[in-house]
């Protein structure tokens, strides 16, 4: 029966399938394997998700090890949401990769460019399924050597440093996590997220616990770069091969705040880390300060990767406001933020991907009138561009109304204010690139059948995103049924 | 070269007849408010020739204060371009 | 509901004028609001739509008189805006122009404030394309400044819905009433889209900067919508009356100064407004009835001037009444129809302004506000002075400023010609108008007390024009720019934040011993602040970043400790 083993095999699967890739080495074939395990991941995901809704949480031990003894998987509607984010957005990506990859690596390196970002699906997927925390960290480790060595792939020369300080970083943040997760167990003695849960509140006030708490907080900021721990991430997305920046930014902070989630909420609880420890507000002040820092930053940037970079810790900054809100207004919307960004980032960085595909660099001085020449990849960006404002009829709409809500239901006008002021900064930076794209002449292009648009396979999977972002913003149901779920069953006492 | 089309306002003559109609016009006009009583809501309607000396001391006022507003607001065409 | 949406066959219609060229683009511009007028004329009020979107129910579709009236007369405007562009080979403008009418009409069909919103944004961002495809620098400096004005009053209006939202559990636009927090800033929104005194500056600053055509759209539209807006959510809210009242007298002074004859217009279009707001302020069948009919003929008469002076501009290139003069020599129709909207807009008998416009000034009376009543009667007096006299005056007569052109095309006149005799017709016949209205007519506007005091009022303004001018005390026209209430944001703000950059400088360097160099703008000094080279932004040192990461670890454990 695969039924009953889904949990598993939504690891398993993309995990053995890295090494077969690397016994494949032929580029085409490589990419049809890791484009073919994706979209089983994300049949699987889909299937996990069907099934929580129906029938509520599944527990998987593996191996038949029993919790808290062997290592449970764990699904309920948080994360079977998050896996479905991850391994769909995955799986349109990949099919995008194969025209831009094969521009921007080697052909002899390319069968290890799908082999890491199998392992790189592996170790998201893994974090977002697994139950136990310690099993969190070997996966949190996966992911992470596979995209610095993705990040590493790209065309130039400055994604070997941008790779190596995130290596730095993020490894800091793991062993910061690692730390806290040792502390925990500790205390506890148990690495099983419920039954963490369950041993925690008897020794909640505990010097030990409470460094626990600060090492798994800065960690966990490190890794979704929260500001001021962000410098790491735009390099790292800038001079990413284009495929990666764009499922890096779709899912890797994504995973990294359904981890915030687990931890505060599940494994703390919403007393612990909010009340006592005084979380909320200190965490909505920095929130507030990432949404203005990545707004006005990336309002002077001339590369448009980075600017989507800036606009990202923007963006992580209104999920982690959600999140302090500790309200079922809040937590919803910073969950269906979680949704909606990784559309709107996925289409974006697929649409700048078109474009690097065609240009020297991404930058406003070269695609200065390029809209005639990409009508569909720069209407793309703007669709896109619009949904990342927050325009009624794309998804940003449904994060921002429920943010402005939720802040609203605590009164707190200034923060709903500078939410607002936020969104009007991103339609300076997007329209940076609209002026130059359309009312910009073109320099003199020398040969202009260079100029022409990105090919197919990489504009209908850019454009099935993009019209994700309309269709979930007029009819925004789905995800914002399954994030109030989340967000009740988060809010709630254990049972 | 032929002689360019004259027309009516390059004649002075026209032009002074017309303002003599003109004139006409509104001396008859004032002449009625004797003859004809308008029905009024306000006091201030029922005086002689109310809107008629309304409207032109609000437009003598209109024009000689527009022309000491020129004095407060005005600026070369290039104020804002220059910077 | 077996009709579509009100702005479906514009909106659609946008989306495929790209894809055909030549005459067969041509037909398609004309029949799309012709056939979106027959889908509109089908709708009987009632014929809502409505969705539940999040919680809530909203309405993108709500039928009643108010709505269809304007629904009607954005048509109208539609067909002769799209008939006067007709000749113009820009595509940008052709799908601007329909996406701006197109939104317009969803405006004033929209039953919540999410739709409204939508529409409000859109007829934004379309319209301001109508400004920058002028492709001139100082077009497109307006073009930005409009959009910025224009993007703003949205968010408010978003802002405010919000609010509302939080206050009253509904998204529903009906009445709102300035009592709440939300309901003054969805006021304020509606303001600056109506062009409320020093909210004004937008209109007059990119009005006259954009295309020949583009214009007209421009004034058909936009302050409608927030006139129709305003009649819908705030009538009889008594701030009105006197910011209506401020509205139609200061622009006349401006109006009398200025030299661009379309800026002229802009000015005259605020003057207008303010009757319409003040009769919304009043808040009675007949002031309300009186604004929304002076809506209707002042997108008639208003469009017939752009379009005459558009005409003009697109024939002689030039705009400014010290450039012009002469021009009936060369262009007798265009300068009849110019009279003929001059007339209509300074309300003289049998011509539409006068239908209209003396519904408000009775109203005002019998509501007992004499002191703002002469303020409109001297309004009236000036925009005869200005609008009425002036245009005409300088463009077509005056001195002959010696150039020599012709009629414009054909598709010009025949818009003009369709404004002109509507504007005609409803003042001659104004109870087809009347039927329209939201509130049963009890009004008859010819009889001999009306006709004549008008008429006294009238020829009188203009005595005072002869005379003044016999006299050469009238002004010159003086090429020139006039300060505004824009000049807070194009000059004062400007100049302080580069006067503060500038004192900081020296600051600056006193304070550090690096080398600084001098950063006059503030645009260097914000990418001295956020640019990629900047302290915050430039790619940190790995030992750098991990100090942060030590120093906020100790940072949450004190703040976790105490």
């Amino acid at each position: 029966m695969i039924g009953a083993h889904l949990p598993a095999l939504q690891v398993v699967v993309p995990l053995i399938a890295a090494p077969v890739c690397v016994l494949l080495r032929r580029p085409r074939l490589a990419w049809g394997l890791a484009t073919l395990i994706n979209w089983i991941c994300f049949g699987v995901a889909t299937a996990l998700l069907a099934r929580v809704l129906t029938e509520g949480s599944i527990s998987y031990p593996l191996g038949g090890w029993a919790a808290p003894w062997g290592i449970e998987y764990r699904v309920d509607v948080v994360n079977a949401f998050v896996l479905v984010i991850v391994a769909g957005v995955s799986a349109l990506v990949v099919l995008f990769a194969r025209a831009s990859v094969e521009k921007e690596i080697p052909a002899e390196r390319i069968y290890l460019f799908y082999t890491l970002w199998l392992l790189c699906v592996t170790g998201l997927l893994g974090m977002a399924v697994t139950g136990d925390a310690f099993n969190l960290f070997v996966f949190l480790e996966i992911s992470s050597l596979s995209s610095y060595a993705l990040i590493s792939l790209g065309p130039e020369r400055r994604a070997l440093t941008a790779a190596y300080r995130y290596l730095v970083m993020g490894t800091i943040g793991a062993t910061f996590i690692l730390i806290g997760i040792g502390l925990l167990y500790m205390m506890t003695g148990t690495l099983n997220m419920m039954d963490l849960a369950r041993h925690l509140p008897a020794v909640a006030g505990t010097r030990t616990v409470i460094v626990a708490f600060g090492f798994l907080t800065v960690g966990i900021s490190l890794k979704i770069a929260l500001f001021p721990l962000h410098s790491w991430l735009p390099n790292a997305y800038t001079y990413a091969p284009s495929a990666v920046s764009a499922l890096l930014a779709a899912t890797a902070t994504k995973v990294g705040v359904y981890m915030l989630l687990r931890f505060f909420f599940t494994i703390v609880g919403p007393y612990f880390s909010f009340e006592v420890m005084a979380e909320g507000g200190l965490l909505i002040a920095i929130a507030l300060l990432a949404t203005v820092f990545g707004s006005v930053v990336a309002i002077f940037q001339d590369n448009i990767k980075s600017m989507l970079a800036y606009s990202s810790i923007a963006q992580i900054g209104y999920m982690v406001l959600g999140i302090s809100l500790v309200s079922v207004t809040g937590l919803t919307a910073g969950i269906v933020h979680l949704f909606n960004h990784a559309l709107i980032k996925a289409g974006l960085f697929m649409a700048v991907g078109c474009l690097a595909f065609r240009l020297r660099a991404v930058t406003l001085q070269e695609i200065a009138g390029i809209g005639r020449y990409m009508p569909w990849t720069m209407a793309a960006f703007v669709v896109g561009g619009l949904s990342l404002i927050g325009v009624p009829l794309t998804v940003g709409f449904i994060s921002k109304w429920y943010l402005v809500l939720g802040a609203l239901e605590r009164s707190w006008w200034p923060v709903a204010g500078i939410i607002l002021f936020t969104s009007l900064l991103a339609v300076v930076y997007i329209w940076r690139v609209v002026e130059a794209a359309y009312f910009r002449t073109a320099p003199n292009r020398g040969h202009p059948t260079r100029f022409q648009e990105a090919p197919w396979s990489m504009l209908v999977p850019t454009w099935v995103v993009i019209l994700a972002n309309v269709y979930f913003g007029i009819s925004p149901s789905f995800p914002i049924d399954i994030a109030q779920r989340a967000a009740q069953a988060l809010l709630s006492p254990l049972p | 070269m032929n002689q360019p089309p004259q027309h009516f306002f390059d004649k002075p003559e026209n032009t002074t007849k017309v303002l003599w109609i003109f004139h006409v016009l509104c001396v008859g006009l004032l002449v009625i408010d004797v003859f004809y009583h308008r029905h009024t809501m306000h006091a201030w309607e029922d005086l002689w020739g109310f809107y008629a000396f309304y409207g032109f001391v609000a437009c003598v006022m209109l024009v000689l204060v527009a022309k000491q507003l020129r004095k407060l607001v005005m600026v070369g065409e290039r104020y804002y371009s220059d910077g | 509901m077996d009709s579509l949406p009100p702005y479906a066959i514009f909106l659609i219609g946008a989306l495929f004028i790209p894809a055909i060229g030549g005459r067969l683009r041509r037909v398609a511009l004309l029949l799309i609001p012709l056939l979106s007028g027959a889908n509109v004329i089908n709708l009987e009020q009632g014929d809502d739509w409505q969705l539940l979107f999040l919680d809530y129910e909203l309405i993108p579709v709500r039928v009643d008189e108010l709505s269809l009236l304007f629904g009607y007369l954005f048509h109208l405007a539609a067909l002769i805006a799209v008939i006067f562009s007709l000749h113009v080979r820009d595509t940008t403008q052709h799908v601007a122009g329909l996406v701006y009418a197109g939104s317009a009409l969803g405006a004033v069909f929209a039953g919540d404030f999410i739709t409204l919103f939508i529409f409000w944004e859109l007829m934004a961002v379309s319209s301001a394309f109508l400004i920058l495809s002028r492709r001139t620098d100082r077009a497109t400096a307006a073009g930005l400044r409009y959009l910025l004005i224009q993007v703003l009053s949205g968010v408010m209006l978003l802002a405010g819905a919000v609010m509302r939202v939080q206050e009253t559990g509904t998204l529903a636009f009906e009445f709102i009433g300035i009592g709440s927090s939300g309901g003054l800033l969805i006021f304020l929104a509606f303001g600056i889209k109506c062009a409320f005194p020093l909210a004004h500056n937008w209109l007059t600053d990119a009005y006259p900067e954009a295309t020949p055509t583009g214009a007209v759209f421009l004034s058909a539209f936009t302050t409608k919508v927030a006139v129709y807006a305003l009649a819908r959510g705030f009538p009889g809210t008594e701030a009105l009356i006197y910011i209506g009242a401020v509205m139609t007298c200061f622009p006349i002074f401006y109006a009398v100064i200025e030299n661009d004859l379309r800026r002229v217009l802009a000015y005259s279009m605020i003057n207008q407004i303010g009757f319409m707001v003040c009769g919304i302020g009043i808040g009675t069948a007949l002031a309300v009835n009186g604004a929304v009919a002076h809506a209707f003929n002042d997108v008639l008469f208003k469009g017939l001037l752009m379009m005459s002076m558009g005409a003009v501009l697109h024939m002689t290139g030039r705009i400014n009444g010290s450039e012009l003069g002469g021009l009936y020599k060369s262009m007798p129709m265009t300068a009849g129809l110019c009279i003929v909207g001059a007339a209509s807009i300074s309300a003289f008998p049998l011509f539409s302004g006068f239908v209209s416009k003396s519904m408000i000034m009775v109203a005002v009376l019998q509501e007992g506000h004499p002191g703002v009543w002469l303020a409109l009667l001297f309004a009236s007096a000036g925009v005869f002075h200005h609008a009425g006299i002036k245009i005409p005056f300088f463009a077509f007569f005056a001195h002959d400023a010696g150039l020599r052109t012709s009629e414009p095309p054909n598709n010009m006149l025949l818009a003009m010609w369709i404004a002109g005799a509507l504007c005609v017709f409803i003042g001659i016949y104004p109870w087809m108008l009347y039927e329209l209205l939201p509130f049963e007519v009890v009004y008859t506007p010819y009889d001999a007390t009306h006709v004549i005091a008008q008429l006294q009022l009238l020829f009188f303004s203009a005595l005072a024009f002869t005379w003044l001018k016999l006299t050469n005390l009238y002004p010159p026209e003086l090429r020139s720019v006039n300060l505004d209430a824009e000049w807070i944001y194009r000059k004062v703000l400007p100049d302080a934040v580069r006067g503060i950059s500038r004192a900081s400088v020296p600051l600056a360097s006193a304070l550090s011993d690096g080398v600084r160099g001098q950063m006059l703008v503030l645009g260097q000094t914000m990418y001295r602040h956020f640019g990629p080279q900047s302290t915050l932004v430039r790619t940190w040192l790995s030992a750098r970043m991990v100090l942060w990461v030590a120093g906020l670890l100790g940072f949450y454990l004190f703040f976790y400790y105490s």
